[in-house]
């Protein structure tokens, strides 16, 4: 106890080593299989590596030989495609569904609980059901479409369609969290803000669009990002759905990433085909950051 | 006289925070809210069908004869019950020590003093721009070099760094009441005693909204226990049951998706029945924890 009538002792707090060892149970796991990985991966990625031997260097072999690999080109144009699908409709469906249920009408609690429950459940439970529900010849999505005149659509069976219906399964799992985040930001916007256009007689569109989409731009931007960033990384749905085809027109880049690392056990490739989809979600949230800074 | 009539319906509305324009809008809402959920009757309902009543040409929503086979088959046939132990022993030991261990960092990082402190809190924040997925290749090879592959501790150790756990409690942590803690210090309580004592048991809401939200991540974990699991008897629910797709030309086609949904309404009913039960902590959790790694 003396110790700390030392002179300086009221200048600077004394440290907390306990702190230490509060922090390693949860460091130590996180370092070891978090985060070593990801460094293992990167040097990996400019190694050969099969099944048998030891990893050779060889540079940067593997993403040139990725630049010739017409499959690495299907499999981030599919993965792009399924960003530009799932995103805006995540985003604009998830801030309706969030604009209804803050009118706090009645049984806006039941609609709360609806629109999110599909985010708590298995990427295999989502995969399964809408394989069930889009199947071509007796699934419902089909029958009812049928009802309206429209013709049977091969949902998964056809190269032109199946992206589509994995993407439709998408919005149905994600669109959970960004319609809660989107009820928070509303929920936390000043009530006077409602009131004082109110006043000035707007009606509900003016509303919307002249004075909460403005005060929304944060959330807004920050949703997108998480779900372009989940988006980039789809694999449970492709895989249970249409296991990346027909024809590969459903191969994502982790599902490529899993069929070169694990099925072909090319190690090295397969990390460098994960590296390579590091680096371009770290871009593309740069991109958006400073997109929605800049406007 | 239609004004009148008009005011008058708006007057019995108001309690509802309705106006008479508004009605068509509500009832749409609640049409699509319902509609959303559609998919978990549809479900269920496929999977009480006998296998010959599946697949109809006509939409039946309920089954013309409930049956529990379906669900005596999987069970029978398949390993499902192994799955459904293997799933909830990855569950729940990953998450609890994903919220004791994320309790401790998150309070350390709140309230205690000590070099690193704000650089360890940094390389935290900047992982969660790491997708987990892209690392399971080498992290598989390292599991496969320390004869790690096939176990429980495979499943459960990448779990356990979860930053969202420690990030909901610092969140929490740097809130909470100095008094309390100075008051125990006096009493000579070690830091240790004042966590597991004082700071602990007092973060109630953060620990259930840390717990069913690890737990529904980890209960739903997909590509890694695919991985890692070689044998059957290893498997994880959702790695199990995935495999359930009727395949074309076989007999599983004409049964159709009677094992599939059935299969699926187990996986799916911990989770849902634990968002319907703590549905508030679910939503304040996400909501505080934007960040969901």
């Amino acid at each position: 106890m003396t110790a700390l009538e030392l002179p300086g002792a009221e200048r600077k707090p004394p440290i907390d080593w306990a702190g230490y060892v509060f922090v390693a149970f949860f460091t130590i796991p996180f370092l070891a299989f978090n985060v070593a990985p990801l460094i293992f991966g990167a040097g990996l990625a400019f190694t050969k590596w099969g099944i048998f031997g030891k990893p050779q260097w060889i540079g940067l072999q593997n993403f040139s030989d990725m630049l010739h690999d017409e499959w690495v080109g299907i499999a981030f144009k599919n993965t792009a495609l399924y960003g530009l699908i799932i995103v805006p409709g995540v985003v604009v469906f998830g801030l309706a569904c969030a604009l209804y249920v803050h009118q706090r009408w009645p049984l806006a609690g039941l609609a709360r609980t609806l629109f999110f429950s599909p985010n708590v459940v298995s990427g295999t439970v989502i995969g399964l059901v809408w394989t069930w529900l889009l199947d071509t010849q007796y699934g419902l999505v089909n029958h009812y479409l049928g009802l309206l005149g429209i013709s049977a659509i091969p949902w998964l069976t056809s190269p032109r369609w199946a992206l589509f219906g994995v993407s439709i399964a998408s919005v149905w799992w994600d669109l959970g969290l960004a319609f809660v985040l989107f009820l928070a930001a509303l929920q936390d916007l000043p009530k006077e803000l409602y009131e004082a256009a109110d006043v000035d007689g707007a009606n509900r569109w003016q509303r919307l669009r002249l004075v909460i989409l403005p005060q929304l731009r944060p959330v807004i931007s920050m949703v997108a990002t998480l779900q372009m960033i989940s988006s980039l990384r789809i694999f449970t749905q492709v895989y249970v759905m249409a296991d990346g085809g027909p024809a590969g027109s459903t191969t994502s880049v982790v599902f490529y990433m899993y069929q070169t690392g694990i099925q072909r056990q090319l190690f090295g490739y397969a990390s460098a085909v994960a590296m390579s989809l590091f680096v371009l979600i770290l871009v593309m949230t740069f991109i958006m950051r400073r997109f929605v800074r800049e406007r | 006289m239609a004004g009148n009539l008009h005011r008058d319906i708006n007057r019995k509305l108001r309690p509802f925070g309705l106006k008479i324009g508004d009605i068509p809008i509500w009832l749409g809402g609640l049409f699509i809210s319902l509609l959303w959920a559609a998919p978990f009757v549809w479900m269920v309902s496929t999977s009480l069908k006998p296998a010959g009543e599946v697949m109809t040409v006509n939409i039946e929503w309920i089954p013309r004869h409930i049956t529990f086979e379906n669900y005596r088959r999987i069970f029978a046939e398949f390993p499902v019950l192994q799955w459904g132990i293997n799933s909830l022993v990855v569950a729940v030991v990953g998450t609890g020590l994903g919220v004791l261990f994320g309790a401790m960092a998150g309070y350390a990082l709140a309230r205690l003093r000590f070099p690193g402190r704000e650089a360890l809190f940094a390389l935290f924040i900047a992982s969660l721009m790491i997708p987990a997925d892209i690392s399971v290749v080498p992290l598989l090879l390292a599991m496969i070099k320390i004869h790690w592959i096939n176990s429980y501790r495979a499943l459960i150790a990448p779990t356990i760094g979860n930053v969202f756990s420690v990030y909901i409690f610092r969140q929490f942590f740097l809130k909470f009441p100095a008094d309390l803690e100075d008051a125990a210090k006096m009493d000579g309580a070690g830091t240790f005693l004042i966590f597991w004592r004082i700071a602990f048991p007092l973060a109630r809401a953060p620990m259930i909204a840390t717990t069913v939200i690890l737990f529904t991540l980890n209960w739903n974990s997909f590509l890694w226990p695919l991985l890692v699991t070689f044998d059957d008897s290893m498997k994880t629910l959702p790695v199990g049951i995935a495999a359930f797709t009727p395949e074309l030309g076989t007999h599983t086609q004409l049964e159709g998706f009677a094992l599939g949904m059935a299969g699926v309404t187990i996986l799916s009913l911990p989770c849902l029945l634990l968002f319907f039960a703590l549905q508030r902590y679910f939503i304040q959790g996400i909501a505080s924890g934007a960040i969901r790694g």
